[in-house]
Formats: C-alpha cells, sequence, structure tokens
C-alpha cells in the first residue's frame, strides 16, 4: 500500500531520531546507531534486471558488479580479500547492514575522519582505505562513479516503486551529480516526498547504518569471546579468522589478519562489530546470539592483529592517541602481554 | 612438435588414464559399486568426487550418529572404524572430478530463478545468496560440499531431508534452516540448476 508507506517514511523523517552524542576528541566517523524502525520491509530496490539499457544502465551494472565482486580491482585499489558486500550485505540493499540506498540519502555528510564535509563519493573512498585496506581510486574514476551510480539506483528505484510509480525509469543524473549524494537542495525526492524531507532529516533514513544493540550486563571480554567463536563462528571463518578460498576465488571473508579490514576500519570497533554481529551472524541466522556473545565475540575477533593503521604516525602509542583516543576498540591497549597494533600487517599491499 | 615426442606423448597420456581408471586404492574399493571408481556417482549413490575429506568425514560420522538416515551408508560408514582407511577412501573421492567453469557472483546479471536465488538470495525473506557459502559454480570448499554437477535428485532429496528434520547434523543448523525458507518449485529448480553445473 503505497500511501501507508509514504506515511511511515515521512513520519520516521520528519520525526528524526535523536542524534546519539558523539565524543569530539573521536577522529572516527561513527555514525549513531539507529533505533530499529518496526516496518523493516518498507523499501525495497528494484530487480537488477530492471536496471535500464544505456550507457547510464551500464553505470549501474558495473557499480554491482563491483560491490559484488571487489576482487577484480585487488592489487589496484583493494588490499586485502573483501568484498564490499560482506559487510553490506546483499549487495548493499540489506536494512541495518549498512545498506547503500539509505547512505545515499545521507551524504555530503561532516565527516569526523578527516573533519570534512564528504561526499558520498568520497565516504566511499574512505571505505577502500579502511575497510579494503587498499587505496581509493580517484573521485572522477569509472570506479566511483560506477558505485556512486548503483547506491542512487538502489534508493531512488526503491522510492518510485514505494509511491506507485513502478512504471517511471530512474532519472538519470551526471556523473558530478552522482558523486554527490542525496544531502542537496537540487537532489529531489519523488512523489509526495518532494520538497518535505528536509535536508537534516536525509541522514535518518530507517534502515540505514546498523541497529542499536542493548550495552551489555558484563563489560566485553575477549575470553569469553573466544569461545563463543569456537562453537558459532570457527567453522566458516576458520580457526585463525582468515576466511576462505574456493577455487582461488575469496568467498568467506577474513575477520583478522592480513585479509582483514585495517585498524582504521569502522567495523575494528567492537560497538560497531558487535551490532554487525547481532544483526547478521552466523550467516543465515539458525541461531541467535545473545547481545552478550556478541559482545564478546566481537572483543575477541577485534583484539586479533590486522594489517596497520595508514593514517600510522611516529609510533603506536601517538596513532592510538590521535585516532583512537576514545573509540571502543583495542588499538594501543595491551592485552595477553602484547600492545595491539605493534605486531601489524602491512598498512596495505597496494602501491 | 617432433614426432617421436607426439607419440611418447600419447603413450603418456593413454597409460595415465588407463591407469587411474583401475587404481582404485583399496580402502575406496567397496564403495565403487554405488559411488563409481573416479566417484561420479551411479543409479545407487551420489558423487563424491570433488567433496572435500572435511565434509566427507563428517557425514560419515552423521551416518553413524543417525543425523543423516539411509540403510545401506549407514551400514558402510558403520564399517569405516578404521580411520587410516577411511581418509585414504576419502582422499581418492576428494581428488577425483574437474573443477567446473567458475562463475563469480556479478558475472552476469539476467538469471534465472534457481540462479538468482544461488547467486543473489532473498533479501525479503533473509535467504542468504547460497553463493556466500558454497561459491563460485558451486565448487565448494572445507565443510562446505561442492553441489555442482551432482545427481539433481540426490540434491532435493537432502533439501526436502533437512525440511522435514531428517537430516540434522550441519553446524548451528544452518542449512536445515535455510531449506526450510524454500518452496518446493525452487527446490527442484535449483536441484536441476546445479546438477546441470559442468
Ligand atoms: C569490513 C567491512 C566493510 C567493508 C568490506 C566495506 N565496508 Fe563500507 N562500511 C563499513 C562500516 C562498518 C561502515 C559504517 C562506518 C562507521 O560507522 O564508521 C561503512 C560505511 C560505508 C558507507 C557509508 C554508509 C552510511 O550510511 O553513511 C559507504 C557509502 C560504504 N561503506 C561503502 C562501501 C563500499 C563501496 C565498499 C567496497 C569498496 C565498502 N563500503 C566495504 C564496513 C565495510
Ligand atoms: C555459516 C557460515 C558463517 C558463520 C557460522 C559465521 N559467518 Fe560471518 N560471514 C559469513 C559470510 C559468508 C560472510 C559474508 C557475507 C556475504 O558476503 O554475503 C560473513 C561476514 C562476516 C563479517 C563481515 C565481514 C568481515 O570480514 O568483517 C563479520 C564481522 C562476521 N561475518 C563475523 C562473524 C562472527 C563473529 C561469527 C560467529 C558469531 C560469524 N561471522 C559466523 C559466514 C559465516
Ligand atoms: C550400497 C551403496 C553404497 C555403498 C557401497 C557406499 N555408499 Fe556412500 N552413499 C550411498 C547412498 C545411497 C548415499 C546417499 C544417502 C542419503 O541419501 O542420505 C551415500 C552417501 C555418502 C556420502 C555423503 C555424500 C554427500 O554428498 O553428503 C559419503 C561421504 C559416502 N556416501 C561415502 C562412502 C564411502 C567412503 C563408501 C565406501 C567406503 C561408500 N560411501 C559406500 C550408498 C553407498
Ligand atoms: C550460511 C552458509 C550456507 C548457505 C548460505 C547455503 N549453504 Fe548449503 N550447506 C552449508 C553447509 C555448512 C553444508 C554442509 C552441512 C553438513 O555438514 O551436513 C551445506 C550443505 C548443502 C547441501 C547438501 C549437499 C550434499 O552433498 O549432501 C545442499 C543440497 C545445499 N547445501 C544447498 C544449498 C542451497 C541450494 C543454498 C541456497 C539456497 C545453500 N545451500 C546455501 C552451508 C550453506
Amino acid at each position: 500500500m503505497p500511501i501507508n508507506k509514504a506515511w511511515l517514511f515521512l513520519l520516521l523523517a520528519a520525526s528524526g531520531f535523536a542524534r546519539a552524542e558523539v565524543p569530539m576528541a573521536d577522529m572516527q566517523d561513527e555514525i549513531p546507531a539507529q533505533p530499529k524502525a518496526a516496518n523493516l520491509d518498507y523499501f525495497k530496490p528494484r530487480e537488477l534486471s530492471e536496471i535500464p539499457k544505456g550507457a547510464f544502465g551500464d553505470k549501474i551494472r558495473k557499480g554491482y558488479q563491483l560491490f559484488v565482486n571487489s576482487q577484480q580491482l585487488s592489487g589496484q585499489y583493494v588490499g586485502n580479500q573483501l568484498n564490499c558486500t560482506n559487510c553490506h550485505l546483499d549487495a548493499g540493499s540489506k536494512a541495518y547492514a549498512a545498506p547503500m540506498w539509505a547512505a545515499y540519502l545521507a551524504y555530503p555528510e561532516f565527516r569526523k575522519k578527516n573533519n570534512r564535509i564528504s561526499n558520498f563519493a568520497e565516504r566511499v573512498q574512505g571505505c577502500f582505505n579502511f575497510s579494503m585496506n587498499g587505496k581509493a581510486p580517484a573521485i572522477d574514476s569509472p570506479e566511483l562513479v560506477a558505485i556512486s551510480a548503483y547506491s542512487y539506483w538502489l534508493l531512488m528505484g526503491g522510492l518510485l516503486d514505494a509511491f506507485g510509480m513502478q512504471d517511471q525509469p530512474v532519472p538519470e543524473m551526471s556523473d558530478k551529480a552522482l558523486q554527490e549524494g542525496g544531502n542537496v537542495a537540487s537532489f529531489k525526492l519523488p512523489g509526495p516526498l518532494t520538497d518535505k524531507v528536509k535536508l537534516d532529516a536525509r541522514g535518518h533514513m530507517p534502515g540505514r547504518a546498523f541497529a542499536a544493540l542493548d550495552k551489555p550486563a558484563q563489560a566485553p571480554s575477549p575470553a569469553r569471546g573466544a569461545k563463543v567463536y569456537e562453537q558459532h563462528c570457527a567453522l566458516c571463518h576458520g580457526s585463525e579468522g582468515q576466511g576462505r578460498v574456493m577455487a582461488d576465488v575469496p568467498v568467506i571473508p577474513a575477520l583478522w589478519g592480513a585479509q582483514s579490514y585495517n585498524w582504521g576500519a569502522g567495523m575494528h570497533r567492537v560497538n560497531t562489530a558487535a551490532t554487525f554481529i547481532f544483526e547478521n551472524m552466523p550467516l543465515g541466522k539458525a541461531v541467535q546470539l545473545t547481545p552478550q556473545q556478541a559482545w564478546d565475540v566481537a572483543a575477541y575477533m577485534n583484539s586479533r592483529e590486522r594489517p596497520q593503521d595508514p593514517r600510522f604516525t611516529k609510533d603506536v602509542a601517538t596513532t592510538a592517541k590521535t585516532f583512537h583516543a576514545d573509540d571502543n576498540g583495542y588499538y594501543g591497549k595491551e592485552l595477553d602481554g602484547s600492545v595491539l597494533g605493534s605486531q601489524a600487517f602491512p598498512a596495505t599491499r597496494v602501491k | 612438435m617432433n614426432k617421436h615426442l607426439a607419440i611418447s606423448s600419447l603413450l603418456t597420456l593413454f597409460l595415465v588414464n588407463h591407469a587411474s581408471a583401475v587404481e582404485v586404492p583399496e580402502a575406496a574399493q567397496s564403495c565403487v559399486v554405488c559411488h563409481g571408481a573416479q566417484g561420479q556417482g551411479t543409479s545407487q549413490g551420489p558423487k563424491l568426487a570433488g567433496l572435500t575429506s572435511l565434509y566427507m568425514n563428517a557425514q560419515i560420522e552423521h551416518f553413524i550418529s543417525g543425523e543423516r538416515k539411509n540403510v545401506v551408508m549407514t551400514l558402510m560408514a558403520e564399517s569405516l572404524v578404521d580411520l587410516n582407511v577411511r581418509q585414504q577412501a576419502l582422499a581418492y573421492y576428494a581428488e577425483q572430478g574437474t573443477a567446473p567453469e567458475l562463475q563469480k557472483r556479478g558475472d552476469t546479471l539476467v538469471q534465472s530463478g534457481a540462479e538468482k536465488l544461488y547467486y543473489q538470495g532473498d533479501p525479503h525473506r533473509s535467504l542468504p545468496a547460497c553463493y556466500s557459502c558454497h561459491g563460485p559454480s558451486a565448487v565448494g570448499g572445507g565443510p562446505f560440499p561442492r553441489l555442482a554437477g551432482q545427481q539433481s535428485s540426490y540434491l532435493k532429496d537432502q533439501l526436502v531431508a533437512w525440511q522435514k528434520k531428517q537430516r540434522s547434523g550441519d553446524p548451528d543448523n544452518t542449512m536445515g534452516h535455510i531449506a526450510s525458507k524454500l518452496k518446493d518449485s525452487e527446490i527442484q529448480a535449483l536441484a536441476d540448476y546445479l546438477s546441470a553445473i559442468q
């Protein structure tokens, strides 16, 4: 029922969520976790088969392909064995797994990681540099245009459908506009949303980022987490968190070690990982972990060594002080007699 | 290539092929009647070629514990008490077969119903893509069985067995949970699609 959906969206968009306080000293741009909306199913991107023919459609298709098989950029822009879809599940369409449709509407946005406003394509660059332990393609590169086009298409197609405009094609946009994102006045939302959704509400589309997870009763413990890992994760992700390659193709993502995200990535924070794990793991969710288990296993996984923070300056202590002072992570902290970050793998394998 | 070389390489090829056709290790000989000399499968038993030893060993244990039910295979499994013999038989079958042509996620976009489920899953049912665990062209690896080229009727029976709670032992009921979300028509389509991957 399109009208109900419109209502839901308007209501949620207009009410605006109270933004969680982010400590100023935290140089990482943590997106506040969102309270979970009742109707998770209100937004459905279009089918891939509906991507239009022609040059604009080709950009969207390329974006999808890079998103699900980022390894085609291995050694060039990607320095580990991950694909975007490993974290942004269902090819970036899953609510509360930082979906691209909700993200697209939120940019340009103030980024604490580099203390400036960044547009959508720049935010994607961040995930190349940190989550993919690589070196981001240029802002106007075909790769970033394609990923932006795909994200825009996920958003716009889903909105058109939600308001009964299934027969309308997703309007084409220039490469320049695609890089910006939907949080600019010139970006027109369709149907009843036109001129209704204020700019500061656009970062709060229900389903964005991750769902808020209850604080654990006990402080997260890597030791308890090791047991959860052994029981519920090791079979798939490997006893050393190394993931699994099949016929030379990385399939199950690495959780730590040389082939995983680096110490600067959002997933290295225990709170971010805990909510991701609680909502999405074990994949397929035949069992539901308790919040405590999710926090514990996140603490375990994020207290193993991984590639160095690419912002590394001078030494671990200085880097920790500059970039990790208030984040909920283990970088620079001592565990079992060794300081995490001191044995890190090379920051990136990409030259 | 000179003539002499051509003849000698032909000869080697023949000898090698010929040798491998008869050289089923003793440990695996009792399996041949149902699973075939190269593990290609027969009307009496599924294909084993290309499954990992790790996966197959887990299944032998499941037949013994009753988590998987099949009269003949349970008897066979119970006879494999000597772990050395068991490993030799499984290692032999793991090495058989040829890799399918690899199709990675994103290689093609217009896909049949089954291919779409395999490569994209169905987010609206929280059904992950089979690809996420079974890999490109369903080659499998480690605890994840190869599905490519497996007999269609066998694949279908397994998914139905999970639905009816007649097969268990999969870690955290992962596959049972996934199978429970599939419609009958999807099971048939997936089984046909997977068995046709060469
Ligand atoms: C290791 C997991 C991981 C991988 C791989 C990954 N990301 Fe991210 N990404 C995250 C996390 C976690 C966040 C949220 C960041 C935060 O809260 O600091 C995020 C945020 C984003 C955002 C902003 C989302 C929002 O709502 O503001 C975009 C856009 C993005 N990623 C794109 C990508 C692209 C494109 C790729 C592949 C090139 C990629 N990511 C790979 C974990 C990952
Ligand atoms: C049945 C196999 C399976 C199990 C069990 C499993 N995962 Fe995963 N996990 C996956 C797959 C596959 C992906 C990538 C999803 C995709 O590409 O669609 C993934 C993705 C992840 C990611 C994001 C990618 C990355 O490299 O950071 C994290 C974190 C994660 N899993 C943690 C866990 C934890 C912790 C557990 C145990 C509580 C667990 N997983 C259990 C299969 C599994
Ligand atoms: C009399 C026929 C028969 C013989 C002999 C036999 N099997 Fe089986 N095997 C089967 C059947 C039938 C199944 C499928 C059972 C089912 O449907 O669950 C099976 C299943 C299996 C499986 C599980 C395959 C999968 O994909 O999960 C393994 C592993 C296996 N057999 C190994 C062996 C080994 C090793 C031997 C020899 C030591 C052997 N079998 C001998 C009939 C046989
Ligand atoms: C989260 C990981 C995961 C996903 C996703 C997944 N599987 Fe599986 N699958 C497994 C595991 C693990 C096993 C082995 C179970 C065992 O050890 O008994 C398995 C086994 C199977 C088997 C039995 C094969 C045999 O030789 O007996 C079939 C059939 C199968 N899967 C089909 C599918 C299909 C079809 C899909 C997609 C709809 C799918 N799987 C998605 C993890 C997964």
